[in-house]
């Protein structure tokens, strides 16, 4: 396998580089304060072709978009935001690529790819999260329409999508095998998108709580097939794995030069702090950590690219950038001092952020328990 | 309607550092006020006012970066007349003249003028060689009279001067005419597949040479740090004695 660039690869990616630095990084820290989500950074991603990157996926494989949205990662410092396009791209984008009808790909993808749609996805339940197939949200079929109740909780997106890929059980007695999933617009009868959840970091992604009450939806908006659900999300997961810390890669790299700089500028007893052992230490193990990070990614992104499996390889992906970004993050405030704990370094957010990626997309136990059983055990 | 559109590539001016003869940057550019003329283009032709953008710049093959960044922004197709020389502004006009001759736009729009040199008048003098009527330094344009005229609005120094030419003319943009727009991915996709024609001044049938040479090029003389003053009898006195300005 290869990684080097090809002109047009290295000239696509300063491309993204270039647009990201210049236009998505204005109140940030402003934002994060107060939860605010940046339409008009959404937007300009849109236009530039952020959530279009997976359609056509002519821009030279898969291992040029994961190395894309690494670049976004380091170019743009509001990790929110990214979060809510991953969200958009591996959970409404990737479901309707591969499952839609050409009737519903004809009605939302150009929309969700131009950036004037919003999409997520609504799987976990109060009751079933990491056990997400234990699902309670039930689709009836009366008619032409299905009718949904049920609840949802950490829904991405929630109150700001347009789209809404809904999981919910046709017959619970059929289990796994009874699991749909629903394209539900925004404003259907029945769907209450009730209080924005309050988060810890990724404060500019909005995420909530939505409500299914006897929520009609029109046959044709059922995605793949009846009981095709586990199926789709499943599918869905492995590539939302793979791909969803591409851009904390890129924010690793971002942490490390800021940290690098700063090492050599701050002096302490006379010298840079970067001459301290201790110190450079902490540099060189998040160096290490991103090097890693993002070999793990580009066999990701190669191995997909060549249509092998990559089961395995997603959950190890996950669970390996997590752990590293949150360590590169904590390390990266200790380097910085008391400095990396003030909001205005832009250090702590880093963390804050960090911390949310051994949670979603499956908990890091989860990505354990993957790859434990692919070994075997 | 198909508009020619002239482009110069030039040091990256957030990049750019002064040594011996010229300015010089890791990375080239598309002019800034080039940029403008191709955003303004597009727009036209969006607003279905034109049916084709052409694209010409005069250089190396390594401008074939700003070619493609011109064609990516949606330019349609390009000529890149092959000289590596450091032409002055009289020489580009003859052979963008060769140009126009070849291509037969019915308006150019080019940039009032390149930021490396700060000359201005490559679209005057063209504009003379034609024949054609101009509108420079311009803020905003529109067409008339089932597109055989055009009104424009000029910025100089009095205030805004509004005049209508007919075309073809050469326009010449200002800053303020728009902000150009971030080439998209797609749009860089697309720009692989369209064609850049590489033409010598043979080809086109001139042969220029520059009448004037740069000689050097240096940085303006560095201000000398200033010092505070107690009181303002002292800065009178510094003012009578040292700057010798009262």
């Amino acid at each position: 396998m290869d990684f080097a660039w090809s002109d047009q690869q290295r000239e696509l990616l300063n491309a993204v580089g270039r647009f990201a630095s210049q236009q998505l990084n204005y109140d940030v820290i402003e934002n994060d304060r107060e939860g605010i989500f940046n339409h008009e950074a959404w937007k300009k991603c849109g236009d530039f072709g952020i959530q279009g990157l997976l359609v056509p996926t002519d821009y030279g494989g898969l291992g040029t978009t994961v190395a894309a949205l690494e670049r976004l990662g380091y170019a743009c410092r509001d990790n929110g935001l990214l979060f809510s396009i991953n969200a958009h791209m591996w959970t409404a984008i990737i479901p309707l690529v591969y499952n839609g009808s050409e009737a519903q790909k004809k009605k939302y993808l150009p929309g969700l790819c131009n950036g004037t749609l919003i999409g997520g996805n609504a799987m976990s339940e109060p009751n079933s999260g990491s056990d997400a197939f234990s699902l309670t949200t039930t689709a009836i079929k009366k008619g032409s329409r299905y009718i949904l109740n049920g609840s949802k909780i950490f829904v991405t997106n929630g109150p700001i999508a347009d789209l809404l890929v809904v999981f919910a059980t046709v017959d619970k007695t059929r289990g796994t095998d009874g699991i749909s999933a629903f394209l539900v617009e925004k404003n259907s009868p029945g769907m209450n998108v009730a209080r924005k959840l309050e988060k810890m970091g990724l404060r500019t992604s909005p995420m909530a709580e939505v409500f299914f009450e006897n929520c009609e939806v029109p046959e044709e908006n059922l995605l793949g097939k009846e009981g095709g659900g586990a199926f789709l999300f499943t599918r869905s997961m492995t590539w939302e794995r793979g791909c969803i810390l591409a851009s904390a890669v890129g924010s690793m790299q971002r942490l490390l030069e800021t940290c690098i700089r700063y090492a050599n500028e701050r002096k302490q007893g006379g010298q840079s702090i970067g001459k301290y052992q201790l110190v450079a230490s902490k540099i060189v193990d998040m160096k290490v950590r991103v090097e890693s990070s993002r070999h793990m990614l580009y066999y990701y992104g190669w191995l997909s690219g060549h249509r092998k499996s990559v089961y395995l390889e997603a959950a190890m992906t996950k669970l390996h950038i997590a752990d590293c970004w949150v360590k590169c993050s904590e390390d990266a405030i200790q380097i910085h001092g008391g400095y990396g704990y003030m909001t205005e370094y832009e250090v702590e957010r880093e963390l804050r952020d960090a911390i949310a990626s051994k949670l979603y997309s499956g908990t890091s136990e989860i990505q354990r328990n993957i790859v434990a059983s692919m070994l075997g055990l | 309607m198909k508009i020619l559109v002239p482009f110069k590539s030039v040091p990256d001016p957030n990049d750019a550092t002064f040594a011996g003869e010229a300015a010089s940057a890791s990375k080239s550019v598309i002019n800034p006020f080039d940029e403008i003329a191709i955003e303004e283009a597009l727009r036209i032709r969006e607003r279905g006012e034109a049916t084709e953008i052409v694209g010409v710049t005069i250089g190396a093959p390594s401008v074939d970066e700003q070619i493609r960044a011109a064609l990516a922004m949606g330019v349609d197709r390009a000529i890149r007349i092959d000289d590596a020389r450091a032409l002055d502004p009289y020489a580009v006009a003859r052979i963008l003249r060769a140009v126009v001759e070849k291509e037969a736009p019915h308006v150019v729009i080019m940039g009032k003028q390149a930021v490396d040199d700060d000359s201005n008048q490559v679209g005057q003098i063209l504009a003379g060689l034609l024949g054609w009527p101009q509108a420079t330094f311009v803020s905003s344009i529109e067409f008339l009279d089932n597109k055989t005229r055009a009104r424009c609005t000029r910025e100089t120094d009095a205030g805004l001067e509004v005049v209508e030419l007919d075309l073809p003319a050469i326009i010449t943009t200002d800053l303020r005419l728009n902000e150009p727009r971030y080439v998209s991915l797609p749009g860089l996709i697309r720009a692989r597949r369209k064609p850049i024609e590489v033409l010598t001044c043979d080809q086109v049938g001139v042969n220029v040479r520059p009448l004037t040479t740069v000689l050097a090029v240096a940085r303006p003389p560095k201000r000398p740090a200033g010092t505070r003053v107690e009181s303002v009898e002292e800065l009178i006195t510094k003012l009578k004695q040292e700057a010798k300005v009262i």
